[in-house]
């Protein structure tokens, strides 16, 4: 009686598929949640943004239409000045450049003046001096005073229209100069400018500035959405099963694991695609609807069937999204025991996937080259790439986010490098899920096993790779808020930075983990008797002084004095704290608190982890790399970070060679003392006039460099022949 | 038709240790022969039960179906088993039909085969009153008859149960095992676990009573009484040493 069927492959996948869809489908909350709330959002968030956008627009387009000016004139002259303005508004060629649509000037008395300009019923008041026409009509200059109405609500045109109207004042009074002198006008006119051709104002404008912006930023916001349209059903696909008891009898289906998983996909996939066409249409849709509410430039640039060829382009680039986004959510939810747990996991998805789109907003990042086959950035890049060039908003090749077009050939590459990188990912997750899901102790386990990592965990010697990573992971996002925490101030900043990005974690890292901080920070003694620790010590600090100088004659040949704002200002930074207080201070703040924060941090706690108790020769080197390339990224100026590098190099191989972190503290504190001694013994005239930038260091420096280096690494030598390291770390 | 020796199955617990969850177990059961695997609570019965339908791997020892090995032809088991979970497994917001139907097309069986399987097994098992109405909407009594007409869509010729009757009252169980009955006259292997003796006492061939991890006692209810002054759940506490309950 066994079934004589052929089994599994595509017949078993679609059934899967066609299960979970109709289970889908008839979970009535999950529908609305994943396909109708886009449609009822974008209407309600194109509604509030477009008050603005309205607004916004309308203003430019009346700042740039002529306007009127409101004058009042008082004084004895005021009335002969007000027809001269008059004659000029009415002349037969023309009103001057830049003269407002309509003036209206007013002659009252001064009190009346002033009581207009006090209440805003008037833009600007001129008291016109006595004998104003006969200095104007003479060789002499009028001083005028302008008084603008603070009442009047704030409009810069104001006094660009005042100025206008005088200056066309102006130049009738020197062309009558000019005639009565008998000179040819021509003399204050060497130029006359005509212009052809139209440039686009007030709205239009606005338009083709913001629309490549704001698309790229709808398309992020696609890409997000459509990602959520597969956290419902990925959640119900397997954590759901789980948690309904169901999967067990999914699970011996005579069919490959990854058949299971695949059918699983298809219809999370499709309720994926469901969701970007939902979507893609709403977005279409409001896009027309906005055409027509915002004012006519706007509503022209908008046609609807470019619209809908838009979303059409859109949806042919996020098909790869969609795939990798539903196989995605599938993998990381594939673990989970219930719906709530699927959730939990699901909340970094979000991270990674609003990152990596957001990351095709950044300048310069076209869809051409790799990263069309990076997920999300590379479907929004490619999305990107293929509007503009649809819509022409980057022939001019402006710099500057989504505004270079792409040649014709290239987006088709772009789009056949994303979906087939979208394959590949998608089939890699996939093929992951298929091993999460079969692993029966993720299936079987208990529910208080999806907290461990979590959990506090007991004693041990020394931290995890896991635990290594997450410190990093900790001090680098606290260096990022302790960019904006730290005080403009350097030294406070400096302290701050130390503490929030370094110690604070460390210390709060250490204490939850409950590891042997002896063992973990190799808190020992290089060697002994104390003539080799003594040794050993010299030898670290005769290294770290060969190190700045190697390094920074390296630094200067490679950059040539070619370096950044930053890097510029952190020098001159330096320089100020060591010339403007005492030596011991800048020495203390700018070596020791760094040698010791960071060596505990980077060769005690982040080494310790990567290395572990034993590590290999192979384990020892990655170690070692993995906490130096972590050294350098954290002290973020570019060109910092290869002399970095290679310092936490050194540093590491010196902490694993003597099993102690004092060499290491030791060559570090020297490494950043050097230049603090140097500048602060430096003559005031040379730190003022250094020379040409990139000329280098002398010979002799980088010689005797290069020898305290030598004579570093012997007595470290000798200390270590002598007297082996104690530690398992070794 | 199914057989199992010297399995073995340890699971990781916390802190590095393992725990073994079945011990060296060794037993078969017969073509057409029903046979009840006996136990308390985490006696074992749940986790040698998923072994022989392949959602778990032994640790060591060997498992087979209709001469399929778990271990390496995993396929070839699940298209002679059929399995029900103590949970019924059948989800809330499809009708026994396409749970039916979609269970058959994971089973290769499609078109007239497929509804003629269907319709079969809705008569045998009088689904006909809820065939197209949710699971969800259905009593514990009729959840459990929709799994066990899935385990049958493919029409196997053994069948695993793990604990059928946790959820149903006295009247669905005695249900349920005349249906088991039914289908072991038509030739099936069955092999059925359960902590409520009574219910299983006169229904099946034989018993193997599982404690532990380790079977402790095996052979027919007659063979299991023998000298003892009451029934089956009285042997079993003699067996395992406990006082009756």
């Amino acid at each position: 009686m066994s079934s004589p069927h052929p089994t599994g492959g595509w017949p078993a996948r679609l059934a899967i598929a066609r299960r979970d869809l109709l289970e889908f489908v008839r979970d009535r909350r999950a529908l609305f949640i994943t396909l109708v709330m886009p449609m009822a959002m974008y209407p309600l968030l194109a509604l509030s943004s477009t008050l603005g956008i309205r607004t916004a627009i309308l203003e430019l387009d009346r700042r740039q239409e002529s306007q009127q000016l409101d004058f009042v004139f008082s004084g004895a002259d005021a009335e002969p000045l007000a027809i001269r303005i008059g004659r000029l508004a009415n002349r037969e060629e023309g009103s001057p450049d830049g003269w407002p649509e309509t003036v209206t000037v007013r002659v009252v008395d001064q009190l009346s003046a002033q009581s207009l300009i006090d209440e805003g019923a008037a833009d600007a008041w001129i008291d016109v001096p006595d004998d104003s026409l006969s200095k104007l009509d003479g060789a002499g200059t009028l001083p005028l005073d302008v008084r603008l109405s603070t009442a009047r609500p704030p409009d810069r045109r104001v006094k660009e229209n005042v100025l206008a109207v005088m200056r066309g004042v102006a130049d009738e009074a020197r062309l009558a100069r000019l005639r009565r002198a008998g000179l040819p006008t021509s003399l204050i006119e060497p130029l006359r400018i005509d212009f052809t051709g139209d440039i686009p104002q007030g709205s239009a404008a606005a338009l083709r500035d913001i629309l490549p912006a704001v698309t790229a930023a709808v398309l992020v916001l696609l890409a997000l959405l459509t990602a959520t349209g597969a956290f419902y059903p990925a959640i119900d696909a397997i954590a759901g099963e789980k948690e309904r008891g169901t999967i067990e009898t999914l699970l011996i289906a005579p069919c490959p694991m990854f058949d299971v998983v695949v059918g699983k996909f298809l219809a999370v996939f499709a309720v994926t695609l469901a969701t970007l066409a939902a979507n893609a249409i709403s977005i279409v849709l409001t896009s027309t609807v906005l055409g027509r509410f915002l004012p006519g430039g706007i509503a022209a640039s908008l046609r609807a069937g470019d619209l809908a060829a838009c979303g059409l382009l859109t949806l042919v680039a996020f098909v790869g999204l969609a795939a990798v986004a539903a196989a995605l959510c599938l993998t990381v939810t594939a673990a989970a025991k219930s719906a709530k747990e699927a959730q939990n996991t699901l909340t970094p998805v979000v991270m990674l996937i609003a990152a990596l789109a957001g990351a095709a907003l950044l300048p310069g990042a076209e869809g051409r080259r790799w990263l069309p086959a990076v997920p999300f950035a590379g479907h929004v890049a490619v999305a990107k790439s293929m509007l503009s060039t649809f819509g022409g908003w980057g022939d001019e090749g402006r710099s500057g986010a989504a505004t270079i077009a792409q040649p014709a050939t290239t987006i088709p590459v772009a789009l056949v490098t994303s979906i087939i990188s979208s394959l590949a990912i998608t089939w890699l997750l996939l093929s992951v899920t298929a091993q999460i899901v079969a692993n029966e102790e993720i299936l079987f386990r208990g529910p208080e096993e999806a907290t461990r990592g979590f959990r506090r965990p007991p004693r041990r010697g020394i931290p995890t790779v896991w635990q290594g990573c997450a410190a990093v992971a900790v001090g680098f996002a606290a260096l990022w808020y302790a960019q904006g925490l730290a005080p403009r101030e350097f030294v406070p900043a400096l302290i701050v930075q130390q503490a929030v990005a370094v110690l604070i974690p460390l210390v709060a890292v250490a204490w939850w983990q409950r590891v042997d901080a002896r063992e973990t920070f190799a808190l020992r003694w290089p060697a002994t008797p104390w003539p080799r620790t003594a040794a050993a010590v010299v030898g670290a600090a005769l290294l770290g002084c060969g190190m700045f100088v190697v390094g920074a004659a390296a630094a200067l040949a490679t950059w040539r004095g070619d370096v950044s704002p930053e890097a510029k200002q952190f020098a001159a930074q330096l320089v100020d704290l060591v010339r403007g207080g005492p030596t011991v201070v800048a020495v203390l703040l700018l070596a020791v608190m760094p040698a010791v924060c960071e060596e505990l941090f980077f060769r005690g706690w982040v080494l310790s982890a990567c290395a572990g108790q034993r590590p290999s020769s192979r384990r020892a080197v990655l170690a070692v790399v993995a906490q130096a390339a972590a050294f350098a990224a954290f002290h973020l100026l570019p060109e910092r970070m290869p002399q970095t590098f290679m310092m936490g190099l050194v540093l590491g191989w010196l902490t694993l060679s003597t099993g102690s972190l004092l060499p290491a503290v030791v060559a570090h504190a020297v490494h950043n003392a050097t230049p603090v001694l140097l500048v602060a013994t430096a003559a005031a005239a040379d730190l003022e006039s250094p020379g040409e930038a990139g000329a280098g260091l002398p010979a002799w420096s980088v010689g005797a460099a290069v020898g305290c280096l030598a004579v570093g690494a012997a007595l470290l030598a000798f200390a270590r022949r002598t007297s082996p390291p104690k530690t398992d770390r070794t | 038709m199914i057989e199992v020796r010297d399995l073995v199955k340890e699971y990781r617990a916390g802190g590095g240790t393992t725990v073994r969850a079945v011990d060296g177990v060794s037993f078969h059961v017969a073509d057409g022969e029903m046979v009840g695997l006996l136990g308390g609570n985490g006696a074992g019965k749940t986790t040698t039960m998923r072994i022989v339908a392949t959602l778990l791997t032994p640790t060591s020892g060997m498992a087979r179906v209709a001469g399929y090995d778990v271990r390496t032809d995993p396929i070839g088991v699940r298209r002679s088993l059929g399995y029900v979970s103590a949970t019924t497994g059948v989800p809330d917001r499809l009708s026994p039909r396409e749970v039916l139907d979609s269970s058959g097309r994971l089973h290769g069986i499609d078109g007239r085969l497929l509804s003629d399987r269907i319709i079969a097994l809705t008569e045998s098992l009088d689904l006909a009153g809820f065939l197209d109405r949710p699971c969800g909407r259905l009593s514990s009594g009729q959840r459990q008859r929709v799994s066990l007409a899935r385990a049958l869509v493919h029409d196997p010729p053994a069948l695993v149960l793990d604990e059928p009757t946790s959820t149903l009252d006295v009247v669905g169980a005695r249900d349920l095992f005349a249906m088991l009955q039914a289908l072991r006259a038509e030739g099936r292997t069955i092999l059925v676990s359960t902590h409520r003796l009574h219910e299983i006492e006169h229904r099946c061939d034989r018993f193997v009573i599982i404690d532990a991890g380790r079977i402790i006692a095996s052979g027919t209810r007659a063979e299991l009484v023998a000298g003892l002054p009451g029934g089956l759940e009285e042997a079993f506490f003699a067996t395992i040493g406990g006082g009756a309950a």
